[in-house]
């Protein structure tokens, strides 16, 4: 009988990334009733069918996708499971792992699956397929290769991270362990500038994060402004112009109307604030408060303002001159040519679009200026691009410890004190990367110095 | 002599021998030693010293759990050196030259006055085992000798094969016969055995050198001892001479390497790397134009200097000649060659942390024969042996030492978690807890469990402990009492320290670099400080202690996943094939290792974390 675990866990079951096909996987007694919840079939899930099935997000259509249904005790982990196949974009396999959270399943921590097909005593049975195969793809290293996998490129440049740090170490620990001999040591001020160095490159990495996230989850894009400047019909008249995606956070917060648009490749979360001052005229100051920090989320702004308007009547709540703003000038189709230049004049400095939302005039040049925008934060060439928190996090504690280093190197601390912080940093890694032991250290000494009398 | 008066046998008079017969003998347990020959015991086979980095740590570990080394070479040694006094306290290590025949002279005589402990000249043979039980050692003249447990530490005497160029003949030492039958007996109960090599450098004779082209290198004049025994310490210091090899030596070297037992292929143990021969540094290090050299007198008034730097496995004539191109040697006489040699040894996987064979109960091997090198660790290895065989003839616990209380507990946890491959050496960067594991604290880390046992002295235990006590209670007043900017800034001032503006704690002032224990010690109660001073030195182990605080408790942070599994037990007969949650490279790798602990087998290769965490549920299952 299988053992009575309470939690339903899901995960991904193939390697992060773009791919043509994803496999998201829920284990656990509410498997069945979150996939009820979240799609909608022709006929009741039947175990052991592959059947076709859509994602719904309530009422907004998510993806297509094929669903099986593995009925406890028949079923890898020996409980009942949802095996779902979506389209493989980022966007697309994350939101439907936030339904599932939502209605109730944890995230899988790595291996979990196996563990539980071994509490149930379900490994045996695999043992006729090739079983090393599939519990190698469960296991904590797996995971780390397929990681790697995904870094590809990319992951040239974290791996040069790595032996970066194993070569400063191993220098310290040379004159640690070999001081009695007859080697050349690399003074101080190298060794500070090589820890520099890494941290140089972890800082322009980490950068990238910023850029991954916008592309992976989109741009965060409300939509402010003074009341009747014209809000809703620019929200719906981008909605018109380009392709519509349904909203990742949906309702979360109950006055605000979020949709998503596509253009050329990127997502862009738009959010018409316009409930939040024009319905309730008491609660203006709030209103503006909770503008400020819808504001101060945003990844790009549109700041709508009425041509034929008084500036005065917003020029006490025009955002601070970001470079994330677009402010863009409305209701051109009544307003003279004159007032017009005249405003954006007054606007100096800010990127500024004037279009009609009425006459859906400048409509499309408004949106690939936002494109534009999200292209100005793209680093440069063929540089690696952090899209995983996970790897973000570990790059972000890493240069902690490097600071310590370089803090402890200045102050004059004797190298078995600066290697501590050193191999904290390198163990960062380990997470993106995999274990490094101590013989990959001595092995780097032993090709790189002669040492031994 | 009765044969069967004996509860342990050591088969060998080594470095591990030596420890592991006395520790026995000590420990009031009818210990018999065989040797192949008396006058060879505490032989040093390569270079005339002890200690040196992380093997200094060891000897003064062994000196707090009741071994003779460190005494022994405190009352031998000819010059006394501190190794990286420039770096912070904790890979401080001492290092001696040896006179090497008063050194064995003194084992001998140690040996052959205990109580206890019998000495036999024969060569041990094979091993008698009964229902995978060791009942006995197989002996040339003596015939069976039968015992209870039996301790191997043989060094590098198992089918011995020496190599000088191209010829190559039996030997465990140069001059001396090599133990055969043994290993065979060993594989023939289930054993598997290796084959490493090692070698060294040829002596020559002190006359044939000119001194006035060298450069004289004496060691330390206030010197510390190992032992923490030892009083009123005022050893002789005699210099070894520094040289270095040119252009023409290497040319000269190349031209024989065609005769290299090593590159012909003759030789196929593996040799350890971070003791490479003279021809291997020329090789692979094609770049370099000079290799330093040693010369380091073998005793008191040596005949014969230890040429180090220049180990090597070339036939007689290229040594000579290249040796002859070195500043100070150009007239020099080898009176011993360099050679090579291989030897049997025991990949270390087949033992339990006791160093007791998994195979065989009973059979304890130690030293070379573990694969390990040198003296240090071999007499480590050796006094665990001899402690656990005799601990478990008397039903008392075993001795097994965590990583982060002991350089010994790390050197055995590798040996059975990583199992060499090559001559295993003890260094500085293997022990993660580093920081924690001083040449000078051995007593306080250690000493207790020696007086436990009963072969720590009680007065190295209880000043131990006092010094335990004092270092806590400094620490405690400094965290406790502050100093006012005023204050601070008049030490500072003196120190040429820019100023500051707050109160600061005394600890705090002290974690400062430039700020040392003198600089203080007045503020102390002048009781503590008192008794502080009783101590040799512990007013600066209070100050290291202080430094290093913030930096032990991140690297915490490496550690602390790793040693929640310490304590987990995996019972010995599990049957990992069948755990399918497992890798099949980790089924494979637990079982062949069998580890003791969940701790020991997450430190093994190819078992990974989640194979870990697989076992943690089947054990709590």
């Amino acid at each position: 009988m299988p053992r009575k675990i309470k939690t339903t866990i899901v995960a991904l079951s193939t390697p992060h990334g773009i791919g043509a096909i994803s496999i998201i996987r829920l284990s656990g007694q509410k498997s069945l009733e979150i996939a009820n919840k979240l799609t909608r079939t022709s006929k009741p899930l039947t175990p052991n069918k592959v059947q076709y099935a859509q994602i719904w997000d309530a009422d907004r259509f998510l993806d297509e996708i094929m669903l099986t249904y593995f009925r406890a005790p028949r079923s890898y982990t020996g409980e009942d499971m949802i095996e779902l196949s979506c389209h493989g974009s980022p966007y697309i396999i994350e939101t439907i792992i936030d339904l599932c959270l939502l209605r109730g399943a944890v995230p899988a921590k790595p291996g979990e699956f196996t563990q539980r097909a071994f509490f149930n005593g379900k490994i045996d049975l695999l043992r006729a397929e090739s079983i090393a195969d599939l519990i190698a793809a469960k296991t904590q290293s797996a995971h780390r290769e397929s990681s790697r996998q995904l870094l590809g490129e990319g992951g040239t440049q974290i791996q040069s991270l790595k032996q970066r740090i194993i070569q400063i170490i191993s220098t310290l620990e040379l004159e640690l362990d070999f001081s009695d001999q007859e080697i050349s040591f690399t003074p101080r001020e190298q060794i500070q500038s090589d820890i520099q160095s890494v941290l140089t490159d972890i800082r322009s990495l980490v950068k990238t994060f910023s850029y991954g996230k916008l592309v992976r989850t989109g741009l965060y894009t409300p939509i402010v402004g003074p009341p009747n400047s014209g809000k809703s019909s620019l929200f719906n008249a981008l909605l018109r112009e380009e392709r519509v995606i349904i909203s990742p956070i949906p309702g979360t917060t109950r006055d605000t109307i979020e949709e998503s648009i596509q253009k050329d490749g990127y997502l862009f979360r738009l959010v018409d604030t316009a409930g939040l001052r024009d319905t309730d005229e008491t609660v203006e100051s709030a209103g503006i408060l909770r503008s400020r920090k819808t504001i101060r989320l945003a990844d790009l702004l549109l700041f709508v303002v009425d041509a034929t308007a008084d500036m005065t009547d917003y020029q006490a709540v025009l955002p601070d001159k970001t470079g994330k703003t677009i402010i863009v000038i409305n209701k051109s189709d009544i307003a003279d040519l004159k007032t017009i230049s005249n405003l954006q004049n007054k606007l100096a400095g800010y990127k500024t679009i004037v279009v009609s939302s009425k006459k859906r005039a400048g409509i499309h040049e408004l949106s690939t200026l936002m494109v534009n925008h999200i292209k100005a934060h793209q680093p440069s060439g063929d540089e690696f691009v952090l899209t995983q928190k996970r790897h973000f996090i570990a790059l972000k504690r890493m240069s902690v410890f490097l600071k310590h280093a370089l803090t402890s190197s200045s102050q004059l601390a004797t190298s078995e004190m600066i290697v501590i912080d050193l191999r904290l940093a390198l163990s960062c890694l380990d997470e993106i990367l995999g274990k490094t032991v101590n013989d990959d250290i001595l092995n780097n000494i032993f090709q790189n110095f002669c040492v031994g009398k | 002599m009765k044969r069967t008066d004996f509860d342990i046998v050591v088969v060998g008079g080594g470095h591990a021998g030596i420890e592991a017969s006395l520790a026995s003998a000590r420990l009031g347990i009818k210990t018999l030693l065989i040797t192949l020959s008396i006058d060879s015991i505490g032989r040093m086979s390569c270079n005339p010293a002890i200690g040196g980095l992380a093997k200094g740590h060891l000897v003064t570990e062994i000196d707090s759990l009741g071994g003779e080394m460190a005494k022994a070479i405190d009352a031998t040694g000819i010059q006394f050196k501190m190794l990286n006094r420039s770096k912070g306290r904790s890979v401080w290590s001492p290092r001696a030259q040896a006179d090497k025949i008063k050194y064995s002279l003194y084992m001998q005589s140690v040996v052959q006055s205990q109580v206890n402990l019998s000495i036999l000249e024969d060569c041990a043979t094979g091993i008698i085992v009964n229902d995978k039980h060791l009942v006995g050692i197989l002996s040339e003249h003596n015939g069976d000798i039968s015992c209870k447990k039996a301790i191997l530490t043989c060094g590098t005497f198992l089918n011995g094969l020496i190599h000088i160029g191209l010829d190559h003949f039996s030997g465990g030492r140069i001059g001396e016969k090599p133990a055969i039958g043994l290993t065979e007996s060993l594989i023939h109960e289930g054993l598997t055995s290796g084959r490493l090599k090692t070698g060294t450098p040829p002596r020559i004779r002190k006359e044939s050198i000119d001194f006035s082209k060298t450069i004289a290198q004496y060691g330390d004049d206030n010197p510390f001892p190992f032992s923490f025994l030892t009083e009123n310490f005022s050893p002789p210091n005699i210099p070894c001479f520094i040289t270095s090899t040119n252009p023409l030596t290497h040319e000269t070297l190349r031209g024989g390497l065609d005769r290299s037992p090593l590159y012909a292929g003759i030789i196929k143990g593996i040799g350890p790397r971070y003791c490479p021969s003279i021809e291997d540094k020329i090789v692979r290090f094609r770049e370099r134009s000079s290799h330093q050299i040693f010369l380091e007198p073998d005793w008191t008034d040596a005949k014969e200097y230890y040429v180090n730097g220049f180990s090597t496995s070339l036939p007689l004539d290229i040594q000579e000649n290249s040796i002859r191109t070195i500043p100070g040697l150009e007239n020099a006489e080898i009176v011993r060659p360099g050679y090579a040699i291989e030897y049997d040894f025991f990949p270390s996987y087949q033992l339990n942390s006791y160093l007791e064979t998994k195979k065989i109960h009973g059979l304890y091997l130690a030293g070379q024969i573990n694969g390990t090198s040198g003296y240090e660790e071999a007499a480590a290895l050796g006094l665990v042996a001899g402690i656990n065989a005799a601990q478990s003839l008397r039903n008392e616990q075993p001795l097994v030492l965590k990583r982060d209380e002991s350089y010994i507990g790390v050197l055995v946890d590798d040996l059975i978690t990583k199992s060499p491959e090559e001559p295993y050496r003890m260094f500085t960067s293997s022990a993660e807890h580093r920081l924690l594991l001083r040449f000078d604290n051995s007593d306080i880390r250690l000493a207790s469990k020696g007086f436990e046992i009963g072969l720590t002295p009680k007065s190295v235990y209880e000043n131990a402990s006092e010094k335990k006590r004092l270092i806590s209670e400094s620490l405690r007043y400094l965290k406790t009492h502050a100093l006012s900017s005023d204050q601070v800034n008049q030490i500072l001032s003196r120190l040429q320290q820019s100023s500051i503006t707050n109160s600061v704690t005394l600890f705090k002032l002290l974690c400062r670099p430039v700020v040392h224990f003198q600089d203080i010690e007045d503020r102390l109660p002048s009781d503590l400080s008192v008794n502080i001073g009783k101590f040799r030195d512990l007013g600066a182990q209070i100050e290291i202690e202080s430094k290093y605080e913030g930096y032990i408790k991140r690297n915490q942070l490496l550690v602390d996943s790793i040693k929640s599994h310490e304590g987990i037990r995996i019972p010995p007969d599990i049957n990992y094939r069948n755990i399918s949650s497992l890798t099949i490279e980790a089924r494979e790798k637990l079982t062949k290792f069998r580890p003791e602990t969940l701790g020991q087998a997450s430190r093994i290769s190819g078992v990974s974390p989640s194979d870990v965490t697989s076992l943690l549920i089947l054990l709590r299952k």
